[in-house]
C-alpha cells in the first residue's frame, strides 16, 4: 500500500545495499581473521622477531589504524549481519522448533552462526579491551594472558573460524559461483587447518609463559 | 518375512471446531509392499477414521497437493515410500499456508499472491497475430525455462525455509524460481529494472539467507540454488546501476 511515509522513504536499493555491506564487511572481517593469525604466527620464529615485528606495526601506525578499523567495520558487521537474527519471541520459537522439526544441516548450522555472532561480540570486545590495556604487543604479555586465559581463547578460536569459514561458505551459497558440497569441504578444511595453526601459536606461547 | 508394524502420529486440528485443541493422534497399519504414504493415509481413512483430512489429486508427483511434513521433512505424500521410514511416522501438514484442516493445508492462495506478485506470465508489447508462425527460440533457452517450468507448486521449498516460516512477504524459492524462469524467456519483454522492483528487495532475493532447505528438500529435484544465485546476480547487477525516479 502506498502510503505517504513509504512513498517518502521509498529507496528500492536499500535491501540490496544492506545485503552488499553485509557480503563486503564479512569478507573484510575474514580477511582480517586469517591475517591476524599469521601475524600472530610470527611467534614461531621466536620471542623477538614477535617483539620486532609489532614494534614494526606501531611504528607506522599500522595496529592503530587496524584495530580501529577492524573495530568499525565489526560494528557495521553487527548492524546489518545481525538484522538477520529473529529479534521477536514468537520468532525465535518459531525458528529453533523448525530446525527441530526439519533436522537439516545447514539450517542448524545458520542457527548456530547467530549464536556464534552473539559470542564474538562478547568475547571479541574482552579481547580487544585486554590486548589494548595491555598495550603494547609483546611476546612475553602475550605469553601471560595465555596462561591465564586459556580457554578464554581456545573458545574464542574456535567460534571465530567456525562462524568466518560457514559466513564465507554461506556468501557462496547464495552467489552460486561454485557447487556449494564442493564450497563446504573446502572451506572446512581451510578452517581446520586455520585452527590448528591457532592451536600451534597458543602451545608456543604457553611454553613462553611457563619458561619465564 | 512379516510386515512391519507402522505407528503414524497425525496432526489433528479442525479449525472449524477450535475446541478441540490441536493433538498428535496414533494409527496402525500394517506395512504393504510397495507402500507409499498416500496408500497409507487413504487405508487409515477408509478402515480406521473417515474424519482424517488430506489432500491429494494425481498420486504420481505431478499435480503437488500431497506435500506434508513426514518425520519432520516437507515430501510428497503420494511419492513417499514406507519402507524407506522408520516404523514410527509422524505427519504434519505444512507449515506457513493456511491449515484447512489436519493435514490438508491451501498452498492455492499463497501461490496465487506469488504470481501476481511477480507478474508471472509474459509481458510483451507484440500484437499477437494467430495467422503467423510463432517466433523460434533456440532448443537451449527452451531447456532453461522448462527446467524452471517443472515446478510442481507443492510448497516444500517454502515450508522447509526458515526465512519464510517468519516472514509471511518472502517469496521463497518458488518465487524466486519463477522469475527466473521469466528472465531466461526471450518474449518477456521486462527490463531489468522492472524485474529489480520484484525480485531486488528482501522479499525476494535478498531475503534470502541461504539456508538451502528448498534446494534439499524440492520433490522435483529443481537446481534452485543455482536459480536463486542467478536471480541474486541479475539483481545485484541491475540494483548497482539502477537509478530509481525521484518520488
Ligand atoms: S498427489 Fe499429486 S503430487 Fe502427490
Amino acid at each position: 500500500m502506498a502510503t505517504q511515509q513509504k512513498l517518502l522513504t521509498r529507496n528500492p536499493r536499500a535491501d540490496m545495499l544492506v545485503d552488499l555491506l553485509e557480503l563486503f564487511s564479512g569478507l573484510f572481517l575474514v580477511g582480517f581473521l586469517w591475517t591476524h593469525m599469521f601475524f600472530v604466527g610470527v611467534i614461531y620464529f621466536g620471542a623477538n622477531i614477535f617483539d620486532r615485528f609489532s614494534i614494526f606495526l606501531d611504528k607506522y601506525y599500522l595496529s592503530y589504524i587496524g584495530i580501529a578499523a577492524v573495530i568499525l567495520v565489526f560494528l557495521t558487521h553487527l548492524v546489518v549481519a545481525g538484522r538477520r537474527i529473529p529479534n521477536r519471541y514468537r520468532e525465535q520459537k518459531i525458528v529453533w522448533r523448525h530446525a527441530r522439526m526439519i533436522g537439516h544441516t545447514d539450517t542448524w548450522i545458520w542457527v548456530f552462526q547467530t549464536i556464534t555472532g552473539m559470542a564474538i561480540l562478547i568475547l571479541g570486545s574482552i579481547h580487544v579491551w585486554a590486548v589494548t590495556s595491555g598495550w603494547p604487543i609483546r611476546a612475553m604479555i602475550s605469553a601471560g594472558r595465555m596462561t591465564h586465559f586459556l580457554w578464554f581463547y581456545a573458545l574464542l578460536l574456535i567460534i571465530s573460524e567456525y562462524h568466518a569459514g560457514f559466513g564465507l561458505y554461506r556468501q557462496f551459497v547464495k552467489w552460486g559461483w561454485f557447487n556449494r558440497h564442493s564450497v563446504g569441504a573446502v572451506l572446512k578444511t581451510i578452517s581446520v587447518i586455520i585452527v590448528l595453526i591457532g592451536v600451534g601459536i597458543m602451545w608456543v606461547l604457553l611454553r613462553l609463559g611457563g619458561a619465564r | 518375512m512379516a510386515n512391519r508394524q507402522l505407528t503414524f502420529s497425525i496432526f489433528r486440528y479442525n479449525p472449524h471446531t477450535p475446541e478441540i485443541k490441536p493433538r498428535m493422534q496414533e494409527y496402525r497399519l500394517e506395512e504393504l509392499p510397495g507402500m507409499t504414504m498416500f496408500v497409507a493415509l487413504n487405508k487409515i481413512r477408509e478402515e480406521q477414521d473417515p474424519t482424517l483430512m488430506f489432500d491429494f489429486v494425481c498420486r504420481a508427483a505431478i499435480c503437488g497437493s500431497c506435500a506434508m511434513l513426514i518425520n519432520g521433512k516437507p515430501r510428497l505424500a503420494c511419492k513417499t515410500l514406507a519402507k524407506d521410514l522408520p516404523a514410527r511416522i509422524t505427519m504434519f501438514p505444512l507449515p506457513v499456508f493456511k491449515l484447512i484442516g489436519d493435514l490438508s493445508v491451501d498452498t492455492g492462495t499463497w501461490f496465487r499472491h506469488m504470481s501476481l506478485k511477480t507478474e508471472a506470465w509474459v509481458h510483451s508489447n507484440k500484437q499477437f497475430d494467430p495467422a503467423k508462425p510463432e517466433d523460434r527460440m533456440d532448443n537451449e533457452t527452451a531447456l532453461k525455462i522448462y527446467e524452471a517450468e517443472r515446478c510442481i507448486e507443492c510448497g516444500c521449498c517454502i515450508a522447509g525455509c526458515a526465512t519464510a516460516n517468519i516472514r509471511e512477504d518472502f517469496l521463497g524459492a518458488a518465487g524466486i524460481n519463477r522469475i527466473a524462469r521469466f528472465m531466461v524467456d526471450p518474449r518477456d519483454e521486462r527490463t531489468g529494472e522492472q524485474y529489480f522492483e520484484i525480485m531486488g528487495t528482501e522479499e525476494g532475493a535478498f531475503g534470502c539467507v541461504g539456508l538451502m532447505a528448498c534446494d534439499d528438500n524440492c520433490p522435483m529435484q529443481l537446481p534452485l540454488q543455482m536459480q536463486l544465485a542467478f536471480v541474486r546476480r541479475k539483481m545485484a547487477a541491475v540494483g548497482w546501476k539502477y537509478k530509481p525516479q525521484a518520488v
